[in-house]
């Protein structure tokens, strides 16, 4: 018996280990490790007043950090009973859809695309003038761009509070943002170009895990009330913690789902019908990325155009009022399913705080997925170089799977 | 111009400073030409040839013995360390959490608590010599860039040693504490990002640290009158500036 440890994984968000135990050269167990420190967030919040939660929250994970800080304050308004205005919801799924443009480009150019070139890292493309990185640093800042203009800030934004938003984006900046992306509609599809060859990724298995996300509504499309699975099961967000049935394990900071699911851009997108030309596997995850790249440009573009139109003086904030009760929220993190949970106290404090993140569902998938695509593989270069091309589809981020649920006897979701 | 064989590493933190690297993304080509990358886990798979780094950079406070080890090594083999960010400034948000971690870990990981090695997170300064900081929950891209520039070209960066509201008064904005009595506290903030904050319009968090010589009971007492309870006032006071001095 040989355990083959890959430490560190590279070019994912996180610290993370990949075990690969082997037989006689057979691969026998594949475990991925989340060795994140903990953080303790759940624990630090309570107490807290619930108005401190969505800046604290944020700081999860700098990547997730816009849509982390939506969540939570939906959750808390769902707790707290507030109406938050239409307008308020709009600059907000601004901000979502800057996220995901941002964290799905830098996944793409900065961490997929050096291993489809060959290379160690996006510098040496940039180096060689590669076209694509060029191109796909310039769609990441596009989506730093929207986060900063409905945000304030690309990273831990500052203008979501519990109740709504602070401001409303200047015309003038949604006026340049307007136009950015107009001139983003022609340009985009020779950049993701790279990325929809399956010549360039290795063989691998059918996709590991049941699909998960969250059903959406045709207007919105990253936020619902429902959890929505692929073969047909739905289940309301509040009863988001009998579905995954979390576990803490030994070897990893994470908890981990009770079921193989996956959550992510493939899981949004249907495994079914994919064409020819996309990846085989779990790198197909890729290419459904690309495509909702371009739905997120075209629906930044809506939501900018309706923010222009929208009435100034209208209220950008309901009325909070501190008090008892317990509120989920699911929105669509760029990597997946991202769930908040809280229950307040009748003095506005956090008394439980539950937060599910998209890698930490994820961590049974990766497991099936190097099984299945590994078995049989037995040079040890090409298993460490697939296996951790295989960790690194999913997108994980590893810095904000850390769970760190302390309930103090209270179960959430009941 | 020599290229400076560069470092990054990072502890307990969000990902969100060495992010603030790879947000500079019309500037990458520029920093290459600056820096040789020899280990950047989250940018790079080239492996790490063990080697004397001229400088590294250092995001996230130390919260468990094996952070602490690869800090002391960083140290040994870099001429300067840079600590990046409030986690490696102050500890950070992640010192919330309080000092009793072992309950605060078995709530949260039941019987196998005992398996994680945690601490209280520090800031990397109770540990090593720290050469330069660049503060922020995230740093400034442009402070990011300035300081490799500055190292490759043999200098040190010059950092603002005043608060937000002197960048915030030069950026001609309406005082968001005394005139829309918002709980704004750029004057007890540690300047550098010209007040990006209160120039969207929304208040000052604090996340750069404090300024030296911060009037903090002044700061406290217009929170009160702004309308904010005293437990709150206290607690964002404290939101980025960790450990208690």
């Amino acid at each position: 018996m040989k355990t083959l440890h890959l430490e560190p994984l590279t070019r994912v968000e996180g610290h993370g280990r990949v075990e690969l135990v082997l037989e006689g050269g057979e691969l026998l167990e594949a475990r991925v490790a989340l060795l994140e420190a903990p953080r303790l967030f759940e624990g630090l919040l309570l107490g807290r007043s619930f108005a401190e939660v969505p800046a604290l929250v944020c700081r999860i994970c700098a990547i997730c950090s816009s849509v982390h800080r939506v969540t939570a304050a939906a959750a808390l308004e769902d707790a707290l009973g507030v109406e938050v205005p239409a307008a308020a919801w709009r600059v907000r799924d601004l901000l979502l859809v800057g996220g995901h443009i941002e964290s799905h480009a830098l996944h793409l150019f900065c961490l997929v695309l050096p291993d489809l070139a060959g290379v160690p890292s996006v510098l040496e493309l940039l180096r060689e003038d590669h076209p694509a990185a060029r191109g796909g640093l310039a769609l990441k800042a596009l989506g730093n761009r929207i986060q900063e203009v409905a945000g304030g800030r690309a990273i831990h934004p500052v203008n979501v509070e519990v109740g709504g938003v602070l401001r409303l984006p200047e015309r003038s900046v949604l006026e340049g943002l307007r136009d950015d992306l107009a001139a983003w509609e022609a340009r985009l599809p020779s950049v993701l170009e790279p990325f929809g060859d399956p010549a360039g990724y290795p063989p691998s298995s059918p996709v590991v895990g049941v699909g998960l996300c969250v059903k959406a509504s045709a207007e919105v499309l990253l936020r619902g009330e429902t959890l929505a699975l692929a073969d047909g099961r739905e289940v309301p967000v509040e009863g988001y913690h009998g579905l995954l049935s979390e576990q803490p394990s030994s070897y990893s900071n994470a908890k981990r789902a009770g079921e193989v699911l996956l959550t992510g851009a493939l899981a949004r997108q249907g495994r079914e019908g994919l064409a020819d030309s996309w990846p085989g596997g779990i790198h197909a995850n890729n290419a459904a990325q690309t495509l909702e790249l371009a739905w997120a440009l075209e629906r930044a573009r809506r939501l900018v155009d309706a923010l222009l139109d929208a009435d100034p003086a209208a209220p950008l904030a309901g009325a909070v009022r501190p008090g008892a009760g317990v509120g989920t929220a699911a929105i669509e993190a760029p990597r997946g399913l991202l769930i908040h949970h809280y229950a307040i106290d009748d003095l506005g404090r956090v008394a439980v705080a539950d937060i599910v993140t998209p890698t930490a569902v994820n961590q049974g998938a990766m497991e099936g997925q190097l099984l299945a695509d590994l078995k049989g593989v037995d040079d040890e270069e090409e298993l460490r170089a697939r296996a951790e091309r295989i960790v690194r589809a999913y997108d994980p981020c590893i810095s904000c799977a850390v769970h760190v649920l302390n309930v103090g006897g209270c179960k959430p979701g009941g | 111009m020599s290229r400076l064989r560069l470092g990054y590493q990072r502890f307990t933190s969000c990902c969100g400073c060495q992010l603030t690297l790879l947000n500079c993304e019309a500037d990458l080509a520029a920093f290459d030409a600056a820096a040789e990358v020899v280990v950047f886990p989250m940018a790079s798979s080239r492996p790490d040839d063990g080697g004397r780094l001229d400088v590294v950079l250092v995001e996230g406070s130390v919260s468990r013995p094996e952070e602490l080890s690869a800090l002391l090594q960083l140290r040994r083999r870099s001429e300067v360390l840079a600590a990046v960010g409030a986690c490696a400034l102050t500890g950070g948000v992640n010192s919330l959490a309080g000092t009793d971690r072992a309950a605060l870990c078995e709530g949260v990981y039941g019987e196998t608590a005992a398996e994680k090695t945690t601490f209280p997170p520090q800031s990397l300064s109770r540990f090593v010599r720290v050469d330069i900081e660049l503060a922020g929950c995230p740093p400034e891209r442009g402070e990011l860039l300035r300081t490799v520039g500055a190292l490759a070209r043999g200098g040190l960066p010059a950092l603002a040693e005043y608060p937000v509201c002197m960048e915030c008064r030069c950026r001609e904005n309406l005082c968001l504490l005394l005139e829309k009595g918002q709980p704004c506290l750029g004057a007890v903030t540690r300047a550098g990002c010209a007040a990006l904050c209160p120039s969207f319009g929304v208040p000052c968090e604090g996340c750069r640290g404090e300024v030296a010589e911060a009037n903090r009971a002044e700061q406290y007492r217009l929170l009160l009158e702004v309308g904010l309870p005293e437990g709150e006032v206290a607690a964002r006071m404290k939101r980025f500036t960790g450990e208690e001095p």
